[in-house]
Formats: C-alpha cells, sequence, structure tokens
C-alpha cells in the first residue's frame, strides 16, 4: 500500500496520493544532473567571465534574455490570478491560486539568477541600485523586479508554512495565518509592480531608436510595445499555469482543479489574447506604414534575411495569437480539453516567438549601410545555463507539489473520483 | 545617483522614481513586519493554539466541517463558520431550539448520554468535585487499541481546547489528540483506567460546544463512513456496509490499511 513506500509521509498532507519515495527520486534524478550541469556552466561563466559565451558587443542580448523575457511573462499568471482573486474578488480562481504563486517564484527567481550571471560581473549588481539611471527602462525592470520577488517570495511563505509538519509548530501557524491575512496587500503591490516591469521590459525596445525593427512610437514616455508587454503576459500567464497543471493532472494520474476552472481560465487568457492581437495587429500596421518609412526604412527590409520571413510574424499573430484566442474562447472547443491546451500551447507558444523575435531578430537585423547580417548561436555554457532554469523550475515545483497544498481542491477532486 | 554619489544632483524624475520606489519598499517590509508582529502578539497572549487551530479548520475537507445542527437533522445542509466552538456562535440558540432528529443508533459503539464528545473523538464528564474527566471516545479506542506509547501533560499544565491534549504512538503512527477543553491538568490517568486527563476548568463551566444527545450517533455515521472509504484498498469504489461492529485494536487487525489518513481524520487533521 503506498504509505509503506512513503518514507517521507509525514511530511505530506493527509488524504492526498503522492508517488512513492524512491519513484519521485528517481524522477527527480535527471534534472537535478541537468542542474549540476548548467550549475557548471554558470560557474565557468561567473569564473572566467562572458567570454563562455556567444555574445559580443553587438549581440549583447541573446538566449538568456530571450530564456528571462519569456519567464517573466509566463510567470504573469501570479501576480494576475492575485489580482483577479484579491481585487477583483474571483474567489471560484482560489483552488488554482498557489499553484500561481509558486509558478511565478520559480519563474522569477530563476529570471534573477539568470540576470546575475548575465551582468557578467555579479559582484557589481548592486550598482543598478546605488547608480540607477532614472531614464532607463532597465531601472524600472530591475527595481520593480527585486521588489516582485520580494513580494512574491513573501506569498510563498504561508504555502510553504501549511506544511503538514511545519504546520504542527503552534507559532509557525500563526505566522502563516497573519500573514496570509495580509497577502490581499501583496496581490495590489504585486499588480502595481508587475504592470510596470512588464511593460517596462517592452518599453525597453520599443525605445530603441538606433535599432527600427524595434522602435515604436507610443504615449508620453511609454512606446506601444509597452503595453503589448503587459497584454501578451496577462493574457499568456493563465494559459501557461493551464498547461502546468495539465502536466501535473497527466503526469500524476489524477485531477488536480475542477476541469471548469481551467476553461474559465482559458476564457478569461482567450479574451486578453483576443484584444492583444487586435492591438498588436494596429501597432503593426502603423510601424509598417508610419513609423519605419519615416525612419527611411522600407518594410520588407526586414524580412529579407532568412530565417527571419516574413512568415514570422504571420505566425506570431495568427498562429499563435488569433487561432488560440478562438480556441480559447469558443465554448464548444474550450469544453474540449485536447482543444483547450492545444490553445493554450499556441498561446505560450506565442509569447516565446513573440520574445524571440523581439531579442535576436532586432540585434541580427542590419541598421547601417555598412551592417551586415549578424549569425548567434549560443555556446553550450548559455544552453546549459538555459537547461538549469528550466531543471531548477521542475525541482521546485516537483517539490512544493509534493509537500505542500499547491491545488486548493485535490482533496475534493480524490475525493469526488473515489466516491468520498 | 543618491545624494553623496559623485556627481549626483535632484530632478523630478528622481523625486517620482524614488518616490515610488520607496513606497512600494515601506509597504512590502510593512506587511512583513505587521505579520511579525501580529503572530508575536499572538503567541504572548497565548492565543496561538487557538489561531492554530483556526488556520487548521479551515483546511479540513467540508464533510468534516459540517455543524452540529445538520448532524442532528435540524438543518439541511450548514457548514460550521466558528471552528466547532459553539461558545461563540450567534445562530446556536436559534437552531438548537429546532425538532432533532431521534437516532440514537450508535452502531455498537458505547457513547453514554452523561458524556460529552468532542469532534476529534475525546469525551468529557463532570465530577462531583467540579473536575472534568477526558478520555478517548469508543470510536477512537477501538481504532488504536492498545497504545505503545503514551506521552501525557504533566499535573499543573494549562490545556487549551483544540490543543493537543496528550500524544500516543502506535504503530509508528504518532497520533495527537485534541482537547475538548481549556483547563489545568489535576491529574492523570491513561488506558488502563478508561480516561486520560482530569482537568479544573477555569471559570464558568461551558460545555455548549461539545456534541451531545441527538447529535452524537449521526456523527458517529458519517465517521464510521468516512472510515470505511479511508481504510478501504486502493482503487476499491463505494461498497454497501455489511453490518456488524468494529473490533477492537483494528490498527493491529489492519496494518496494511493507510492508517496515516485515517488517523488524520479521526483527530482532526487537515
Amino acid at each position: 500500500m503506498a504509505s509503506a513506500v512513503l518514507t517521507d509521509r509525514r511530511w505530506i498532507a493527509r488524504g492526498v496520493e503522492r508517488a512513492s519515495t524512491s519513484r519521485f527520486a528517481l524522477w527527480l534524478a535527471p534534472w537535478v544532473a541537468m542542474l549540476a550541469v548548467g550549475i557548471y556552466a554558470t560557474g565557468l561563466c561567473l569564473y572566467y567571465g562572458l567570454n563562455q559565451t556567444n555574445m559580443d558587443n553587438r549581440f549583447a542580448f541573446g538566449l538568456w534574455i530571450f530564456l528571462d523575457l519569456s519567464v517573466i511573462a509566463l510567470g504573469a499568471g501570479a501576480f494576475f490570478t492575485g489580482f483577479l482573486v484579491y481585487i477583483l474578488g474571483r474567489t471560484d480562481l482560489k483552488p488554482i491560486l498557489n499553484a500561481a504563486v509558486v509558478l511565478g517564484f520559480i519563474c522569477y527567481s530563476g529570471a534573477v539568477a539568470v540576470l546575475m550571471v548575465d551582468v557578467g560581473q555579479p559582484l557589481r549588481a548592486w550598482f543598478t541600485f546605488w547608480h540607477p539611471n532614472t531614464h532607463s527602462m532597465l531601472t524600472e525592470v530591475t527595481f520593480c523586479i527585486s521588489c516582485y520577488l520580494l513580494v512574491l517570495a513573501l506569498e510563498y511563505v504561508p504555502v510553504l508554512l501549511r506544511n503538514r509538519r511545519l504546520r504542527k509548530e503552534p507559532s509557525a501557524a500563526v505566522f502563516e495565518y497573519r500573514l496570509h491575512h495580509l497577502v490581499p496587500v501583496l496581490a495590489g503591490v504585486g499588480t502595481f509592480l508587475s504592470f510596470f516591469h512588464q511593460g517596462s521590459l517592452g518599453g525597453l525596445y520599443g525605445v530603441l531608436r538606433g535599432r527600427p525593427f524595434a522602435f515604436r512610437e507610443g504615449f508620453s514616455v511609454w512606446p506601444s510595445t509597452f503595453f503589448l508587454f503587459v497584454l501578451s503576459a496577462i493574457a499568456a500567464g493563465p494559459s501557461f499555469l493551464i498547461l502546468v497543471t495539465a502536466t501535473v493532472e497527466k503526469l500524476t494520474g489524477r485531477p488536480q482543479v475542477p476541469r471548469e476552472l481551467l476553461q474559465r481560465l482559458g476564457f478569461l487568457s482567450g479574451v486578453l489574447l483576443g484584444a492583444y492581437v487586435a492591438a498588436k495587429s494596429i501597432d503593426t500596421m502603423i510601424w509598417l506604414n508610419v513609423t519605419t518609412p519615416s525612419m527611411g526604412f522600407a518594410p520588407w527590409e526586414y524580412y529579407a534575411y532568412p530565417p527571419f520571413g516574413s512568415a514570422l510574424l504571420f505566425i506570431e499573430i495568427i498562429l499563435f495569437g488569433l487561432v488560440p484566442a478562438g480556441l480559447l474562447i469558443y465554448p464548444k472547443t474550450a469544453r474540449n480539453r485536447r482543444w483547450l491546451l492545444t490553445g493554450a500551447a499556441l498561446a505560450c507558444c506565442g509569447i516565446l516567438l513573440n520574445r524571440f523575435v523581439l531579442t535576436v531578430q532586432t540585434l541580427a537585423l542590419p541598421t547601417l549601410a555598412f551592417d551586415e547580417f549578424l549569425h548567434y548561436t549560443p555556446s553550450w555554457q548559455e544552453v546549459a545555463t538555459f537547461g538549469a532554469l528550466i531543471a531548477y523550475g521542475v525541482i521546485v515545483f516537483s517539490l512544493s507539489y509534493r509537500y505542500l497544498p499547491l491545488f486548493g481542491q485535490e482533496k475534493q477532486e480524490a475525493a469526488n473520483v473515489s466516491g468520498r | 545617483m543618491f545624494p553623496g554619489v559623485d556627481g549626483f544632483h535632484w530632478t523630478f524624475a528622481h523625486i517620482i522614481f524614488l518616490s515610488l520606489f520607496f513606497t512600494v519598499l515601506l509597504i512590502i517590509l510593512g506587511t512583513l513586519a505587521m505579520a511579525a508582529i501580529n503572530t508575536a502578539r499572538d503567541v504572548r497572549q497565548g492565543r496561538a493554539t487557538e489561531i492554530a487551530w483556526k488556520a487548521e479548520f479551515a483546511q479540513l475537507p467540508e464533510a468534516e466541517r459540517r455543524c452540529r445542527h445538520e448532524l442532528a437533522g435540524r438543518l439541511a445542509h450548514r457548514v460550521c463558520p466558528n471552528a466547532f466552538d459553539c461558545r461563540h456562535c450567534s445562530e446556536y440558540a436559534h437552531y438548537a431550539a429546532l425538532p432533532a432528529r431521534n437516532e440514537a443508533n450508535t452502531l455498537g459503539l458505547s457513547y453514554p448520554d452523561n458524556r460529552f464528545y468532542h469532534r476529534g473523538h475525546t469525551w468529557v464528564a463532570p465530577e462531583g468535585d467540579g473536575t472534568l474527566t477526558v478520555g478517548l471516545d469508543d470510536l477512537a479506542a477501538r481504532l488504536i487499541g492498545d497504545p505503545d506509547t503514551v506521552e501525557l501533560p504533566p499535573e499543573g499544565a494549562e490545556i487549551q481546547s483544540d490543543g493537543m491534549a496528550w500524544r500516543m504512538i502506535k504503530n509508528g503512527h504518532t497520533i495527537r489528540v485534541r482537547a475538548p477543553i481549556d483547563g489545568a491538568v489535576v491529574e492523570t490517568g491513561g488506558p488502563e483506567k478508561g480516561w486520560y486527563l482530569r482537568l479544573r476548568p477555569h471559570g464558568t463551566l461551558d460545555l455548549r460546544h461539545l456534541l451531545r444527545g441527538p447529535e452524537v450517533a449521526p456523527w458517529l455515521a458519517r465517521e464510521i463512513e468516512r472510515l470505511q472509504l479511508e481504510l478501504a484498498p486502493p482503487k476499491t469504489g463505494p461498497a454497501l456496509a455489511d453490518g456488524g461492529v468494529l473490533v477492537a485494536g483494528l490498527m493491529d487487525a489492519m496494518p496494511e490499511a493507510d492508517w496515516d489518513t485515517a488517523l488524520a481524520g479521526t483527530f482532526l487533521e487537515a
């Protein structure tokens, strides 16, 4: 019976089924190995410097920045779910809130860790706080992400303290109770911070006058990419949450949340994605017909360098934008689990492609008459560090799932299945 | 950028940016400080047990948080909003006046009418000298049989309602028994005596939060149903009970069952 092989049963919540300890260790082993290789690669980058990467002074943003932008966007489900539950009163989404918080924490802590390697001299990372340039979008990003990581850590603490063993210590239980009651404040602060750092990450590209592929007009000091990044992040965040939940359900063979909850989350994601596609389409039309010609460029020049053809633009807007929005909104497809997951996966692919295009294509394209199209292939150290972040995420999420109440209605769902 | 750093001079952007940043930082740190201060105050004022129980109660499955009046058939459906403490329930008197369903079948278990029962499977019996004896109810006693170890609080120790009264170990499982009432321990017993603690309550005796009379049998029926499902072999669907009386020492009789889940449910652990 299950309890006989669960040597860590006392740490696992009552009434939930978990894999045997040995099976769980087997599951973790390859991820730990991947993490170890990544830590070694990171060590090389920190010890020898950024010459271990294939980035240079002209191709200064590479795989890591693409990764950072992507995980920060996918982690937006944390602040957005908190905003919906605590600020807008959507308590029906509460069963998935803990999972969203843990996912957000993993995404942001991982992104900050990779950024520390990416800055080249992490011992001077504090310079950004003491000598910040208040005219830089990156300054706002740095300040907001640091603060928001602190917020996520504080939101993670009550989840941690709900561990079966830790809860038995009355003072820990009281701290969890007290902190949990203040979480709405943190949700509000998280929303504020996320709005600005998600936006500023987009704004960072939009203000690049020297890079016409990324440059956009906008509102006051904010280019249009500021708002597009916010909108795309809150559209893709819930989709990523759906995918992660569905993966957990698939791997464990047990339902974790009511089916309708994923549909509701999908609908929200779909509506926001639809709004994003509309905004992105208008922005693209203005960019191609007004902004680009005014800078002396012809729009087709951007797409004259394979593999960055114009098909990428259509894939991003239609296949990874309009199609998933339809799948997630249309009741008949949203009710079908396979279509729901397809929609969520396409939405996540859309955000990855958008961040990739803005990071890599922007830098690869020539901007001056004597410029050449730049090629960049990440070094194994960059890829291994990338892999380490993914392994770190899987390990933290797996441990959290095993020992913490990530899905608020897991027991109820299990009871429904068993008839209890 | 900051004052004292070479070349620093204030601009409007500095003022706006730094004001916002430090406001946000203050709110975050203030939230953490407030949680820590409130926790320290609660612990100092002896409210830790009560709050820990309320937090635990909120995590219990809904089926285990049903109001006593639902159990007694006075209401169709009600989830207890007061962590089983009817002494602070504004609706208690209203519902208690409604007619209860007359079900007296305690399924072959011994639940004397002169005792008061806590949902964590302990009983309280008032004694003539103003003290209260506290023991394990028949269902819990039959489950555990003879415990391997019993750790009782020392005489004079203060016990808080819903906090841990005593601890037992059986077949490697640690069982934390919740106290049904507040009081100071005046004498300790054990399984051989049929009771575990003799308490002297504080202030006026109020046992309203404990089950009694027509509430006991329906509660017991639900508890046995829960146990049947939790102790059934995995992948077994719900089945009709085939009657009979719970045997004594069930943990010894069914060592392979999922006792972790069953004991946690019996002793109100979420």
